[in-house]
């Protein structure tokens, strides 16, 4: 994902959203190693279905 | 021969390195073909892809590295690939860069020039920088470079050809050598010249790294110098670092850019329009004062006082909370608890005055939700964008003079998303004194966003009070952080930004990130809410609430404010937008007066964060500091407070 704030891609790996410890029920953010951007991080639903449109999208083209 | 004979057999080796999403793995595909294999790099959970290919009869080993921004990294990704420049002997480093974005991966590849190794470039996506009217000298920029310059487009398999015949006819001989200012060479010279050691890559580079405080590249000195050796290296990088104090990175990056600019005249030419594109000159906008805050004022207004406290706060909170929670859902609820709970205590619980599902679930769904849910839109929007570091760009100049570094405006501006993990991001400002006025300054005069569209929400209908709060949070900030800034004296570095392009906000990224950042709030505020219901009913039936708001009520009185206030003071310390959506009840049931709303939206925003980010900073600045920020701010809220009061009554305005 890019940071939206600097606009650098952020390495998408495990264990890379560090979290602060102050979100109650887990962090929910991936935080900007560059900028330390706090990035909301997509739930699987959403990822899914902006994936399903990317790839109709790539299917029309 | 079969493949693991030719796969033992090796090669030189060629990697390919560059930002991500330039176009690196299509090149490594489009070279090596079938003859690929990915693992991890030891040690590390990053994958590197390795692969062969022939060339003119020679064998090579290609190596596609993690994506990159520069040689000072900062993520596994980036410092795995650093690595593997460092360990690996390249036959040729083929550094892989966009067209369409030169002058901001250009200071890489000087970078890696500097370091001695072999570097080709390979300006990539020329089709796509063409389709944009941008025209390219490859040649030029090849003379201007000294190395091998590729023009190519590797989706449309463009340019392989000219790549492949690069690498056959490649020099490994051929140096270009860049200077910069000659203090800075002189710097650089003093501390080269205590490296006695063999390194793989040039002194000069190791130098640059060790002024920029590289943890890897000091590691590999101290390993290569020993301890004695090691001792002389570091009193020279001392002495520099200190003559410089803090600007150095930002000097070595200028020098870079400088060069690069240098390099890039007469290169890149715009054909089919004069000057710069209408984003550009927007972007030069957003950051110039004269244009910059006229243009923020216009943000402010349009996106949000009109769309989240007109549209927000006023048609869907209505819609919501007024027509269907007040005249439908509370009083089924009411009457189902009426008909089927006995006891007083449970009834209570559930739909009293603090009732979970008369009070907890209505003000998260139907009065906080739609506030933030429209707040978050207009966010993601302006997010998108990328106007938000233009932002930083803007205010810096106004930071300078509050004694903090222009950096300083990363977690002041995080801090209007959240106040949180701003106050955890200030660990990013490099001398104590920065990191407790920009701590101090997000506790008092910040407003995180749940509470800035709540505030937004409950002011914007009334004509007036949003003027005096905004004019007294500003003034607030402006004057602590300007006597701050005295009181606690100390350098001041300059803060430097590479600016994203600005842009065209994308719907789906939009709709995204907004549902994202709903249901993450959503989750985190529905159980609090519910926990606060549960507390303030408890607080009511044991009597302590009303021991707490006694003790506060004559607080609210010196604020001019009725006593019921006390609660949503109380219980802002828990929750921000909690405090506020008290605030709500209040005023949409006729108990502020437009002067009370002024004053205990002023005093509510100064006064002291929410828990989490109290806790944030007792971990980032320990017990004393905490506290000591925490009194500070809860004094000057309520003195500011009282002040206001006496101040609005005095002169009338609002009356």
């Amino acid at each position: 994902m890019k940071c939206g704030f600097c606009g650098r891609e952020i390495p998408d790996e495990p264990g890379q959203e560090k979290s602060c410890g102050t979100c109650p029920g887990g962090c929910r953010k991936v935080h900007c190693p560059y900028c330390g951007y706090a990035n909301p991080a997509v739930p699987g639903f959403l990822k899914r279905w902006s994936k399903k449109k990317d790839d109709k999208r790539e299917d029309e083209s | 021969m079969t493949r693991s004979n030719k796969e033992s057999a090796g090669g030189d080796k060629l990697i390919l390195v560059g930002n991500p999403n330039v176009g690196k793995s299509l090149l490594f595909n489009a070279l090596t073909g079938a003859y690929t294999t990915v693992s991890n790099y030891p040690g590390t959970s990053v994958e590197v892809s390795r692969g062969f290919c022939e060339i003119e009869g020679n064998r090579y080993e290609v190596l596609d590295t993690p994506g990159m921004y520069s040689l000072l990294p900062i993520t596994e990704e980036e410092r795995v690939a650093r690595d593997i420049l460092l360990a690996e002997e390249p036959y040729a480093v083929i550094h892989v860069i966009d067209a369409r974005n030169l002058e901001r991966m250009l200071p890489m590849t000087l970078q890696l020039i500097e370091t001695g190794l072999p570097v080709m470039l390979v300006v990539n996506i020329m089709d796509e920088a063409e389709a944009l009217g941008m025209s390219i000298d490859i040649p030029l920029l090849q003379e201007k470079l000294g190395i091998p310059v590729i023009g190519a487009a590797t989706a449309r398999k463009r340019g392989l050809k000219e790549i492949r015949a690069a690498i056959a006819a490649f020099d490994r001989q051929r140096r270009a050598v860049f200077g910069y200012a000659t203090d800075l060479e002189r710097d650089i010279l003093k501390v080269a010249s205590t490296l006695a050691g063999e390194y793989r890559i040039d002194r000069r580079a190791i130098a640059l790294l060790l002024l920029q405080k590289d943890g890897g590249v000091e590691e590999l000195v101290r390993a290569t110098e020993k301890e004695a050796g090691y001792a002389g290296v570091e009193a020279a990088v001392n002495a520099v670092v200190f003559e410089r104090r803090s600007d150095l990175h930002l000097r070595i990056s200028l020098e870079r850019k400088r060069v690069c600019k240098g390099l890039l005249e007469g290169v890149v030419s715009q054909q089919g329009r004069e000057g710069k594109r209408f984003a550009e000159r927007l972007s030069d906008w957003t950051m110039n004062p004269w244009t910059g805050f006229p243009i923020l004022l216009v943000i402010l207004y349009f996106g949000l006082y009109q769309f989240v406290g007109g549209f927000g706060a006023g048609t869907v909170v209505d819609l919501l909370e007024g027509s269907l929670f007040e005249e439908h859902i509370n009083p089924w609820f009411i009457s189902v608890a009426d008909r089927l709970v006995p006891w007083y205590w449970l009834r209570e619980l559930l739909v009293g005055e603090y009732g979970v599902l008369t009070l907890g679930v209505r003000y998260a769904v139907a009065l906080v939700l739609p506030i933030v849910g429209t707040f978050f839109l207009v966010f993601s929007v302006i997010e998108d964008t990328g106007y938000f570091p233009r932002l930083a760009m803007l205010v810096d100049r106004i930071f300078k003079k509050l004694g903090l570094s222009g950096r300083a405006v990363i977690p002041i501006v995080l801090g209007f998303g959240c106040d949180t993990m701003a106050t955890m991001v200030t660990r990013t400002l490099e001398t104590v004194r920065e990191r407790i006025l920009a701590t101090i300054l997000l506790a008092l005069a910040i407003p995180c966003s749940a509470q800035l569209g709540v505030i937004l929400g409950l002011l914007s209908g009334v004509p007036g009070t949003l003027v005096v709060w905004s004019v007294c949070i500003a003034l607030v900030f402006l004057v602590i952080g300007f006597l701050a800034a005295r009181l606690l004296p100390g350098e001041k570095p300059m803060f430097y930004m590479e600016l994203p392009p600005l842009r065209l906000p994308q719907l789906q990224n939009v709709l995204v990130k907004t549902l994202t950042r709903m249901q993450a709030y959503f989750l985190e505020i529905f159980p609090l809410f519910v926990i606060a219901s549960v507390l303030l009913w408890a607080g009511k039936m044991t009597g302590i609430l009303e021991n707490l708001v006694s003790a506060m009520t004559p607080v609210m009185h010196a604020l001019g404010l009725p006593g019921e206030a006390a609660a949503a003071f109380i219980f802002g310390f828990f929750r921000r937008d909690f405090g506020a959506a008290g605030l709500y009840d209040l005023q949409t049931s006729g108990m502020l007066s437009a002067v009370q709303l002024a004053v205990a939206g002023v005093t509510l925003t100064l006064f002291v964060p929410c828990v989490a980010q109290f806790l944030m900073m007792k971990k980032e600045r320990g017990w004393k500091a905490s506290i000591g920020i925490f009194v500070f701010v809860s004094v000057l809220a309520f003195t500011t407070g009282w002040g206001l009061n006496r101040f609005l009554l005095f002169t009338g305005i609002l009356a």
